[in-house]
């Protein structure tokens, strides 16, 4: 028997919008220190460009982390919730390539820097994020059918290129890190551990 | 199984709840002294504003001063500087060095 309380509490977060609104958050702080003028637009890049990987981490472990435990139901209510996560790095990308744009003020400055391994590394991640979120709807997964998955696959490389992007424009390994390495080990506990664990048929 | 799925969860939750270390970037060290002899950061983009740069933004970083801006010759950079000389140490772009001086 739940008590009212828990059905309340359930209807809420299992609510859509409400986990929207939840991924929401983080922005909403950030654009309103920007608004009151108490952040410049480079200090905009730093929160946007962070959230955007971190969502990317949280949207591309799900599977990794079924695949290693199981199905469990709290990671069933993420694995529905996967698309809002990867639509919301999507976001944040834009956001932090806005912020971008307004900080750098002048094409010439976008060109004179952008061989730079740390910032040709970011528009590349930006191209592949485009047609990710461009298909994160019901209509394209029914259009492409098995095209769908290998298209989604291109996170992999995104990953790779943002990973770069972060270390080499910060000069600095270890935040890049605290979000790539959990990764890296699940993904490689994926695909090379959970098959030998689990014999055919079982 | 479970004693592995334990450790990767575990390692995981490590990594992502490590606190972040506060930014030294390491691009340049200074060995300025105490804070007390060094001159402001006001002084430095004084200085710089005259000789036609434009700041956005200073800060210290590793013991210098680091100032994000555009130079004279409108090279968008970073650049560090000493904060008892107020001397040019270092200019880079994302990375790419444009100056620094040598012994830094």
């Amino acid at each position: 028997m739940r008590t009212y309380q828990q059905i309340v509490l359930r209807i809420i977060l299992n609510n859509k919008y409400v986990f929207w609104a939840l991924l929401a958050i983080p922005a909403v702080f950030m654009l309103l220190g920007y608004q009151s003028g108490e952040t410049i637009a480079m200090d905009m890049l730093h929160p946007t460009g962070e959230w955007s990987a971190r969502l990317m981490v949280f949207a591309m472990i799900l599977s990794p982390l079924v695949a290693v435990f199981g199905p469990k139901p709290w990671l069933n209510w993420l694995v529905k919730r996967r698309r809002a996560l990867g639509v919301a790095a999507f976001i944040y990308a834009v956001m932090h390539l806005i912020f971008y744009l307004i900080d750098m003020g002048n094409l010439d400055d976008i060109l004179a820097e952008f061989w730079a391994l740390g910032i040709w590394t970011g528009w590349a991640a930006m191209l592949l994020f485009v047609p990710l979120a461009l298909t994160s709807n019901d209509a394209s997964v029914r259009t492409l059918k098995a095209g769908w998955k290998s298209l989604q696959r291109l996170v992999y490389p995104a990953a790779v290129l943002v990973l770069i992007h972060w270390i080499f424009i910060h000069n600095n390994l270890g935040p890049a890190l605290v979000h790539f390495i959990p990764l890296a080990a699940l993904v490689a506990a994926r695909f090379f551990l959970v098959p030998k664990l689990t014999p055919k048929g079982a | 199984m479970r004693v592995f799925s334990t450790l990767i969860l575990g390692a995981a939750a490590a990594a992502a709840l490590a606190p972040a270390p506060v930014s030294a970037t390491g691009v340049i060290t200074c060995k300025a002294g105490p804070q007390s002899g060094w001159k402001s950061q006001e002084k430095l983009t004084e200085k710089l504003t005259k000789e036609g740069w434009t700041v956005r933004k200073s800060k210290v970083d590793g013991g210098c001063y680091e100032v994000y801006g555009t130079t004279p010759e409108g090279d968008r950079v970073e650049a560090y500087f000493h904060p008892v000389t107020l001397e040019k140490l270092y200019v880079g772009r994302r990375g790419e060095v444009l100056f620094r001086k040598a012994g830094y």
